[in-house]
């Protein structure tokens, strides 16, 4: 039972039992009235998810090559405008002129910090601040909206209840992410590189190329977040800053990516990723105001950058040996 | 001959580090290659391997030259290192770190694809029984050593070269390690063996290659020389310039520091020890005997630490080093730019980091005194005061390490010193400098305590020498029945020859 | 003071010549500006100076020791604003006080973390921007929060010519330099920043370290929402949102190393100038708001790729 317990709760498996409490807790704060299992409700995690579940996946990314991409906010709403400048006569060209900025802007953060060995934070703050100011300028400071009404419409319109082609989009990424993590010598690369760089690069794989890509990697991923956020609101805004840093990590990290890398898996993000939403939209269910679920993701964030930290081991025995006094 | 290297010399900058050294190997032959701390042993390898290129001479496979460039073209020759330092991602399975930076593994696979010729490696070292999908950060450093072997065997390895890798390894590790190194000569494998106890060259190796400050001074076969002989052709020259004369201790070399019990957890088991006031004590063993470990402990540097540590009868608290510091305990460390120096700050700067108390007044610094004493202190360890606001990374190593030493000195009560290797990666002319500085601190009556794994060292240097082995402590012995087959005994607890 | 000389003329490096010669080019650009030594323009760049300035301070503390930047010091002068406020019933020195208090513990309870287990700095500061937010608009419902007393209206006024706020932010400028190069917490800062391990052989206290750098970067956060609440008259979650950038981009920009260790709060002073001066001259010239966001972005970006320098050695 204790072993169950130790398993269920270690990092390859924490993720999926704690969105299976999550769920259990949500099913009980609903009283039984099945609200939470109507399709709508599910309908709506998913939708949430799909806002998410893509940034989560790219801060997730550059995480495990124990790097920290917080350009992420920045890029999403610069992808997004770009797409709604760009697809006013065809949706298309705003599609892949957004994602071509998304994987030059990454592509370029991911050369500097290589080339130049700089660390990653200082880097991708400068192009966070950079895009972020880009997207003020694309769109003059203010909401600008999208005039294809109908794609929206298509974006978001259910498909088989739960999903929409928004959500379908999202899911498909991740399955691709997975593939390239289980089944490629890039994903084991990846996580190589992120355990120990110097060792693997002593073992011959070329860490700096699968730095940069990770970089060039997030920002597309962010970019494929922006265009599908604005073209399913039908608008783009230069959104505040913050707003989508804090859950994008938090997905990752209860999602079992560890902040001193190599540790992690697509999978993992996303059920991270859902335990947000399921949290969300339960709390709205059960009536709580959405402060509930910041202080809640704040202080899961806390708890697991503790335990995530070098030091814990060290400071416990200290604290052990010293309050036996030997 | 499968490998051949002739009249490899190299330089750096004006320092000769290897001159016209020759090394071959057959295939189905190990062969050991010993000499001391900067011998030029890694300086070789690092040719072979392709991570530094030889001013002149040549090597040869198979006897046809070889041009090697970059590790990339040794590989490709069959050349593969196993260093000390492991090149295993901890986090990754036995398999994934098989075919770990391997270019031949194409870009999609599946896993069960490659484990079959995993498996065979795996078989051939001598790890059948162990699971493909098992952590590798999980396992003791002697297998992970024998996964990377198996690595070099699936990128066809002819030549393999070991660095040093029983030092850190048990007994049962070491002996699986030999099984599987038996196995590979019967193969066919040549493998170049670098190892410090030479008990294992006897043990293990067909032939045996000395270097001495970088060049060749023995070549034999293994049965054609004996342990003395080996000993002498490595070492070569009289102990003696180097190292200051002895003091003869003083009459009344009160016990200073006296250790109870001292142990850190898989480390030190339990070791008692004293030191005199005067006198340089030095603990000596291989990586791996606790030496280390023990050392900073008593700097309060280890947090699981436990024992007894008095000072002149005081007990000292282990586990934090602004206690022990306030009892008069100072620390030295090897790992200069890791732990031991500020580079990015100044030599003032470096000097003063320790001693800040003696400067604050209610938390203000005096910052007219700082100036002065720290002009002062330079001058003691013999670095230039007007250099003072250089920033220390652009200092060479035996001046950083002065400037360590410098920031000992801060007006106390002469306490203890205790030093981890305070010479490694320090040139000879330095090293002289250094051994004066130390012996000036036992003049003053401090009480030095040395970790070093360079007998040579300590046989120059020590008052006392403590050996230590597997985390206890062999022998204490006065300096004067210090012999070098004594400590090699001592510290590798194989019989001498 | 010929160690000081000699300090400059070491420095006189490229990145050097480049800083004084940014500098210098942006000040005969402001100077070329109409408008740029009007009385109304001057006074609203030091005032502007004056609340990120404090912030930056407080920043520069947090880079130096090692630890980059913290998220949340946006958060915690909105918060601190809310707080002085809401305290303000209970006089202005009490109010000041509590605020100062609340803002340090707040911003030292990261350190505390970060300090102690080495958590990774930037997560922690997510997550304790996060929790400021989620527990200030529990608490506040996302109301605006009105003073419950009064008393500070002289926040608002001037002495001699300047406006309160800047006396106030050189103080806490000239406070933070004075720590930094005078006191033993101070060199303890910088040597953590320096070397970690380092710091800790030669018996610096290395989380008290840590959690002084925080807690001093939480009271100059927290004087800065008293400013700026003084000068709304009123506080909420919203006004100092987007501060952390700016503070650290000042920070950057002034020549404090990113990886610690070096630095001192004067420089980050100097960068909050420069990066004000900029948005002022944009502003005059008729760019919008948007541009000055775009031009802070990319001077921080060139910024840190130019101290790559000191790193690749």
């Amino acid at each position: 039972m204790m072993a169950l317990c130790r398993n269920a709760f270690a990092r390859d498996l924490r993720p999926y039992t704690l969105l299976g409490i999550v769920i259990v807790i949500v099913g009980v704060i609903d009283h039984g009235t099945g609200f939470f299992f109507r399709g709508a409700t599910l309908f709506s995690i998913m939708q949430i998810f799909a806002t998410y579940g893509l940034v989560s996946l790219a801060v997730g990314l550059s995480l495990l090559v124990r790097e920290f991409d917080i350009s992420v906010a920045g890029m999403v709403s610069l992808a997004g405008a770009v797409a709604v400048l760009a697809g006013a006569r065809d949706p298309w060209l705003g599609v892949g002129l957004a994602l071509l900025v998304g994987l030059v802007g990454g592509a370029a953060q991911g050369l500097i910090i290589t080339r130049l060995g700089l660390g990653s934070v200082g880097v991708t703050l400068g192009g966070l601040l950079s895009f972020q100011g880009l997207t003020y300028v694309l769109t003059g400071n203010q909401s600008i909206s999208f005039d294809h009404v109908e794609l929206a419409l298509a974006l978001n319109a259910p498909i088989g209840v739960v999903l929409s082609v928004r959500s379908m989009i999202v899911i498909a990424a991740f399955v691709l992410a997975a593939v390239v993590m289980q089944f490629s010598r890039v994903g084991r690369d990846i996580l190589a590189t992120g355990g120990d760089r110097r060792a693997s690069t002593m073992a011959g794989v070329n860490t700096g190329g699968i730095v940069f890509g990770v970089f060039a990697a997030s920002g597309l991923l962010c970019a494929l977040s922006g265009v599908v956020l604005s073209y399913g609101l039908a608008a783009a805004s230069p959104a505040a800053l913050s707003d989508v840093l804090a859950p994008a990590a938090a997905g990752a990290i209860i999602g079992g990516v560890s902040v001193v890398g190599g540790r992690g898996r697509p999978a993992g993000i996303a059920a991270g990723v859902l335990v947000l939403c399921v949290l969300r939209s339960g709390l709205n269910a059960a009536g709580a105001s959405a402060d509930m679920l910041d202080i809640a993701t704040g202080l899961v964030l806390l708890l697991i950058a503790v335990l995530d930290a070098p030091e814990l081991a060290r400071r416990l025995t200290e604290w052990r040996l010293h309050r036996r006094g030997a | 001959m499968l490998l051949s290297a002739r009249g490899i010399g190299k330089h750096y900058g004006p320092v000769e580090v290897l001159r016209d050294v020759s090394l071959s190997v057959r295939a189905g032959e190990i062969r050991a290659l010993c000499g001391e701390n900067g011998a030029g042993k890694s300086t070789l390898v690092k040719i072979i391997t392709g991570n530094q290129p030889a001013d002149s001479g040549e090597i040869t496979i198979d006897g046809v030259v070889a041009t090697i460039r970059s590790p990339a073209d040794a590989q490709k020759l069959g050349i593969a290192l196993v260093s000390q330092e492991l090149s295993l991602a901890p986090n990754l399975s036995v398999l994934d770190n098989i075919w770990l930076g391997n270019e031949t593994v194409p870009l999609w696979h599946r896993r069960r694809a490659l484990a079959e010729r995993a498996r065979a490696a795996l078989d051939e070292v001598g790890l059948e029984g162990l699971r493909l999908d098992r952590q590798v950060g999980t396992l003791g450093i002697g297998r992970q050593q024998l996964v990377e072997v198996a690595r070099m065997l699936t990128r066809d390895a002819r030549i393999l070269i070991l660095d040093e890798p029983t030092a850190t390894l048990s007994d049962v590790e070491i002996a699986h390690v030999f099984e599987a190194l038996r196995r590979l000569r019967a193969r066919g494998h040549a493998i170049i063996y670098i190892t410090h106890r030479l008990g294992e060259v006897f043990e293990v190796c067909d032939s045996v290659s000395v270097l001495r400050n970088g060049a060749l001074v023995g070549d034999a076969a293994t049965g054609a020389i004996d342990r003395a002989g080996l000993i002498s052709a490595m070492l070569g020259r009289e102990l003696g310039e180097l190292y200051p004369p002895p003091r003869a201790a003083p009459a009344d070399g009160r016990p200073a520091l006296s250790v109870r019990a001292l142990a850190v957890p898989d480390m030190v088991h339990g070791i008692d020890f004293s030191a005199r006031a005067g006198s340089l004590t030095c603990l000596a063993g291989q990586i791996g005997s606790g030496v280390t470990e023990a050392l900073r402990a008593l700097c309060g540097l280890n947090e699981a630490a436990t024992g007894e540590f008095t000072i002149g009868g005081r007990r000292v608290p282990l586990r934090s080093v602004g206690r022990a510091r306030a009892a008069g305990v100072r620390f030295i460390s090897e790992n200069r730019a890791g732990e031991g120096i500020f580079l990015r700050l100044t030599i003032a700067e470096n000097l003063l980091c320790g001693q800040l108390r003696r400067f604050s007044r209610g938390g203000l610094l005096r910052r007219r005194a700082m100036r002065t004493i720290a002009g002062e202190l330079a001058a003691a360890v013999a670095v230039r005061p007007a250099r003072l606001d250089v920033v220390a990374a652009d200092l060479s190593g035996g001046n950083q390490q002065k400037l360590a030493f410098g920031r000992i000195i801060d007006g106390a009560m002469p306490g203890v010193l205790l030093m981890n290797e305070p010479t490694r990666g320090v040139d000879v002319g330095a090293r002289a400098e250094i051994y004066r500085l130390v012996r000036r601190f036992c003049d003053e009556g401090w009480c030095v305590v040395m970790a070093s794994s360079d007998l040579e060292e300590v046989m120059g240097l020590a008052d006392e020498v403590i050996t230590l082995y597997r985390g206890r402590v062999v022998r204490q012995v006065g300096r004067a029945a210090v012999t070098m087959h004594g400590l090699l005994a001592d510290i590798t607890q194989q019989q001498a020859a | 003071m010929t160690g000081a000389l000699l300090r400059v003329t070491r420095a006189a490096s490229p990145a050097l010549l480049l800083r004084g010669g940014g500098g210098g080019a942006l000040l005969i650009w402001a100077l070329l500006t109409p408008g740029f030594l009007s009385r109304l323009s001057l006074l609203s760049m030091l005032s502007a100076i004056s609340f990120v300035g404090c912030v930056t301070v407080g920043m520069g503390f947090i880079t130096i020791s090692g630890n980059i930047m913290s998220l949340a010091l946006g958060a915690t002068v909105s918060a601190a604003s809310v707080v002085f406020m809401a305290s303000l019933g209970a006089g202005l020195v009490p109010a000041v006080l509590i605020a100062l208090l609340f803002g340090a513990a707040i911003t030292a309870a990261q350190g505390v973390v970060v300090g102690y287990f080495r958590a990774n700095a930037i997560l922690v500061s997510i997550a304790a921007l996060t929790l400021i937010l989620g527990i200030a608009a529990h608490l506040t419902g996302g109301e605006r929060i009105y003073p419950g007393g009064d008393g500070f209206a002289f926040f608002k006024g001037r002495i001699w010519m300047l406006p309160f706020e800047t006396w106030l932010f050189a103080g806490c400028a000239l406070a933070g330099q004075a720590i930094l190069s005078f006191t033993r917490i101070g060199r303890d800062i910088i040597m953590t920043g320096s070397n970690r391990e380092a710091a800790r052989t030669v018996g610096v206290d290395v989380p008290i370290a840590v959690i002084a750098a925080y807690a001093i970067a939480g009271a100059t956060s927290a004087l800065a929402g008293i400013l700026l609440a003084a000068r709304y008259g009123s506080g909420d979650m919203d006004i100092g949102g987007g501060y952390e950038y700016r503070a650290i981009a000042a920070v950057l920009v002034g020549g404090i190393a990113i990886r610690g260790g070096a630095g001192s709060v004067l420089r980050g002073c100097a960068g909050v100038v420069v990066i004000t001066v900029i948005e002022m001259v944009l502003r005059l010239r008729g760019y919008g708001e948007e541009w000055q966001y775009l031009i802070t972005g990319l001077v921080l970006l060139g910024v840190v790729m130019a101290q790559s320098e000191g790193t690749r050695r």
